[in-house]
């Protein structure tokens, strides 16, 4: 019985795979067809933009993707853990949060994008421009989910930690802050792909280099060709950024699907 | 005088809920010898849990004065491990590192080796063998119960405040836990506030059982347990004594827990 039951599970399996792969290469073919019959100009079409990433491939793509990643990885080094510190202490401090309430929803409203010329007036054209959007960004989002995380623990919970012992420092490490995991996994999660956008941003407007700089480059050019292979690289990273994501989480929180 | 470990004079509490207010506890006044044993017993919502609290120092009495060894309680009293009726285990931690946890704080720090060692002795005195790597979301709620006591007791405070501790334990086991229990409290020379719902327990392990009236609770009645000790737990049932005993202080109970179920 279980034999034949995961069989039918694993042959289901089987036919989504099968469908999802019949449903790229049509939507693939009939792009093509169209450029090959219509016109190329305007949408470009899938071999000629796969043409060109590997044409890009052997001529600096990785350069520009590393270029990219690294403002990514940069602004997250800095934006998780100061978000995650700051929702954790001032989750505890609730007179302290009402004061900076007003003055962190506003900073919060201010839309990211209109802050990037402001940061390449001060901080040039190198990366430090994009560094400082995703991490902004970035700090905004964990401080946020971890702010939430800290107002669900139960209280009786926090009380009896106390009864036991625990030094304010030893409740934020011990108690506190592994409570808020599930939370502040779910803001990085979330995180990561908003830094890949602010980075990305941040090189549209200005750069010499990354991902959004080849975007940027392909669009001055009108060339849809290097736009969609522009794009496709940005969603080859993005499904990479949330499979990893899917990964960390899964093992990080095995006690909760117990 | 010399005072009394644990002093409850004129005890009330009330809670203010939006813009009612909840009597929770009458006045009540009672003292607890060192190394005494007391078991309350009555109808849920009379207050047990809420004269617990304040001896733990998590809540302030509304009126009176509560004294802990001769000195108001005023902030946590770290004197005293707390089991409390809801669960508190940390439920990313696996039932040895829960056992352990006090011992990870600075102030019970154990080395390493000796917070295993004490970390086995726990989880075999609960009868826990086998199920160190499991977590909280694994057990049964009795299993958890006993996770709890194990870390309350890992850190050996002097006073013991256990709240419905074998309330979701089947009758053998809990006499198992019964045993164990006075074991330890006669060895370590414990003091214990012992909440339970079940009369037979409260006089197989007390010195004394105070029995409350229904909400807003107060003191009915209290009575010394003179049964000799040490007490076999096991048999203590079948003894004339306790059967006496049994019957004067379910008499007590009945009509409050009778009231209880009216409202
Ligand atoms: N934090 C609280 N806020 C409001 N009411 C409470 C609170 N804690 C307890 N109460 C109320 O006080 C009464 C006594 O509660 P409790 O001490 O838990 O009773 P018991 O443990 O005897 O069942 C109950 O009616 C309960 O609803
Ligand atoms: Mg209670």
């Amino acid at each position: 019985m279980a034999g034949s039951n995961s069989g039918a599970a694993a042959s289901g399996q089987g036919n989504v795979l099968l469908w999802r792969g019949l449903l790229l290469i049509t939507l693939l073919g009939g792009w093509e067809a169209y450029g090959r019959l219509v016109s190329e100009a305007w949408f470009s079409r899938p071999m000629l933009i796969f043409a060109r990433i590997l044409t890009w491939a052997g001529d600096g793509l990785g350069g520009h993707v590393a270029i990219t990643l690294a403002e990514m990885l940069a602004g997250l080094a800095i934006g998780i853990p100061l978000g995650t510190v700051f929702g954790l202490v001032l989750g505890r401090l609730p007179v302290a949060a009402g004061i900076l309430r007003p003055i962190i929803f506003g900073l919060y409203s201010i839309p990211l994008v209109t802050l990037a010329p402001l940061f390449i007036f001060w901080f040039g054209l190198g990366l430090t421009p994009k560094i400082v959007l995703v991490a902004i960004v970035t700090f905004f989002l964990l401080f946020f989910t971890t702010f939430a995380g800290v107002q669900t623990i139960d209280r009786e919970m926090i009380d009896s930690f106390r009864l036991l012992g625990a030094s304010r420092r030893e409740m934020l490490r011990k108690l506190i802050g592994p409570a808020c995991l599930a939370w502040i996994l779910s803001g990085i999660k979330v995180a990561l792909p908003y830094s890949l956008i602010a980075a990305v941003v941040g090189e549209m407007l200005l750069a010499r280099a990354g991902l959004g700089y080849l975007l940027m480059q392909a669009s001055q050019q009108i060339d849809m060709t290097g736009m969609f292979a522009a794009l496709f690289v940005l969603m080859a990273a993005g499904v990479a950024i949330g499979e990893t994501v899917n990964f960390i989480e899964r093992r990080a929180l095995r006690w909760r699907n117990l | 005088m010399a005072h009394q470990l644990i002093e409850l004079k004129d005890i009330s509490k009330s809670f203010q809920r939006e813009q009612t207010i909840i009597a929770a506890l009458s006045p009540v006044n009672l003292a607890v010898r060192r190394e005494e044993f007391v078991a309350f017993v009555g109808p849920s919502g009379c207050g047990k849990s809420t004269i617990l609290n304040m001896v733990a120092g998590l809540l302030p009495p509304t009126t009176g004065q509560l004294s802990y060894d001769g000195a108001p309680v005023r902030d946590l009293n770290r004197r005293v491990g707390y089991m409390t009726q809801k669960d508190t285990l940390l439920p990313w931690r696996n039932v040895a590192d829960n056992i352990g946890a006090p011992l990870e704080l600075a102030c019970h720090k154990t080395g390493k080796t000796g917070r295993m060692d004490k970390i086995r002795q726990m989880v075999e005195l609960v009868g826990l063998k086998g199920f160190e790597k499991h977590f909280p979301g694994e057990l049964s709620g009795g299993m958890r119960r006993r996770v709890a006591l194990a870390r309350m007791l890992i850190y050996d405070p002097e006073t013991l405040l256990m709240d419905e501790p074998f309330g979701a334990l089947d009758a053998q086991l809990k006499l198992v836990m019964h045993d164990e229990i006075q074991r330890i409290v006669s060895l370590g020379h414990k003091t214990v506030l012992f909440v339970t719902h079940d009369l037979s327990e409260a006089i197989a392990l007390a010195d004394r059982v105070v029995v409350f009236s229904s909400r807003p609770g107060q003191i009915k009645i209290v009575r010394d347990i003179d049964l000799p000790r040490p007490r076999d737990v096991f048999r203590i049932r079948f003894s004339p004594r306790f059967t006496e005993l049994h019957e004067e202080l379910w008499d007590e109970l009945k009509d409050e827990v009778k009231k209880g179920t009216d409202t």
